[in-house]
């Protein structure tokens, strides 16, 4: 339990502020359009980077995130209920991890782990798999509640092959962006935590 | 604390390995908002954004776009091929990172 609140509460805080730019640029500037099944859908990133990195310690803060998030950026739009799906999205890297894991790639720090989480083509795998169960999954669950909606018109459609697509690519574009803003802005940081290891 | 720490250091270790190998922490804020565009749009062309495309999105004028394109493809980040509908046009496509 060491630790549980700094590590929510860094997640929540992260989580949230991709919330807030990724609907900056997709619900009210409208650079993106279709933002259900987002193309470039940046909170996927928090979840990736705050469960790899500080385990299931950040669950409960990326939780509230995504309850929070939309609800805050555009309750009239999510009107559905999001609790099930927000906790699907959640739990969708935990359940990648230990998919690696049951197949022998145990995460861990060292060069010698099979799945390194310094090496930044492992935690791009992570976030391939959890990409792939979000997708799958919370458009199954959208189906299975029949809460999915279509934006513009707000009539009920089934989930297809297409959103599902959809969610996968704007999960692994939005960590992909995430991480080389993240890389650039850290850049005079980087150099140092580097040298010091 | 220290336990926080030492997963803040993993992070940006593996920050550290993605900026190195992508190489464009040189790149200036126009040229960054480019490459951003480019990214953003592969995940609607996924045979690659003619020029046009992207000045018009990432709101850079024509010469600074053609520039930082040039960057990009003389870095390997990019790729240029001709458009197969238009001769006159060029195609920007994405390199994986190796």
């Amino acid at each position: 339990m060491k630790n549980l609140l700094l590590y929510s509460l860094t997640a929540f805080v992260f989580s949230s502020v991709l919330w807030i730019i990724w609907s900056f640029f997709t619900v009210q500037s409208e650079i993106l359009p279709n933002w259900i099944g987002s193309l470039v859908y940046l909170p996927h990133a928090a979840r990736v980077l705050m469960v790899v990195y500080f385990g299931w310690k950040a669950i409960p803060g990326l939780y509230l995130a995504e309850l929070w998030g939309p609800l805050f950026v555009a309750q009239e739009a999510y009107n559905i209920p999001i609790m099930l799906p927000s906790m699907i999205s959640v739990m969708s890297v935990p359940a990648a991890l230990y998919s690696l894991k049951l197949f022998g790639f145990p995460l861990g720090t060292t060069l010698k782990s099979p799945l390194n989480k310094r090496n930044y083509k492992h935690i791009g795998l992570i976030t391939m798999i959890s990409a792939f169960f979000n997708a799958l999954l919370v458009n199954y669950c959208l189906n299975q509640m029949h809460v999915n909606f279509e934006p513009k018109t707000g009539m009920l459609i089934e989930a297809d092959i297409n959103q599902v697509l959809r969610f996968f690519i704007g999960d692994m574009l939005g960590v992909f962006i995430v991480f080389i803003f993240l890389a650039i802005f850290l850049k005079p940081v980087l150099g140092n935590s580097q040298s010091k290891l | 604390m220290k336990e926080f720490y030492q997963n803040i250091s993993d992070a940006l270790n593996m920050l550290y390995g993605l900026e190195k190998d992508l190489n464009i922490g040189h790149f200036t804020p126009n040229e960054l908002k480019v490459f951003y565009t480019i990214i953003v749009r592969s995940a609607y062309n996924k045979e690659g954004s003619n020029i046009t495309e992207i000045v018009e999105h990432s709101g850079m004028s024509r010469s600074t776009v053609y520039k930082t394109l040039k960057k990009l493809s003389t870095e390997g980040i990019i790729n240029l091929a001709q458009s197969e509908d238009d001769g006159r046009e060029s195609l920007v496509l994405l390199n994986s990172v190796s």
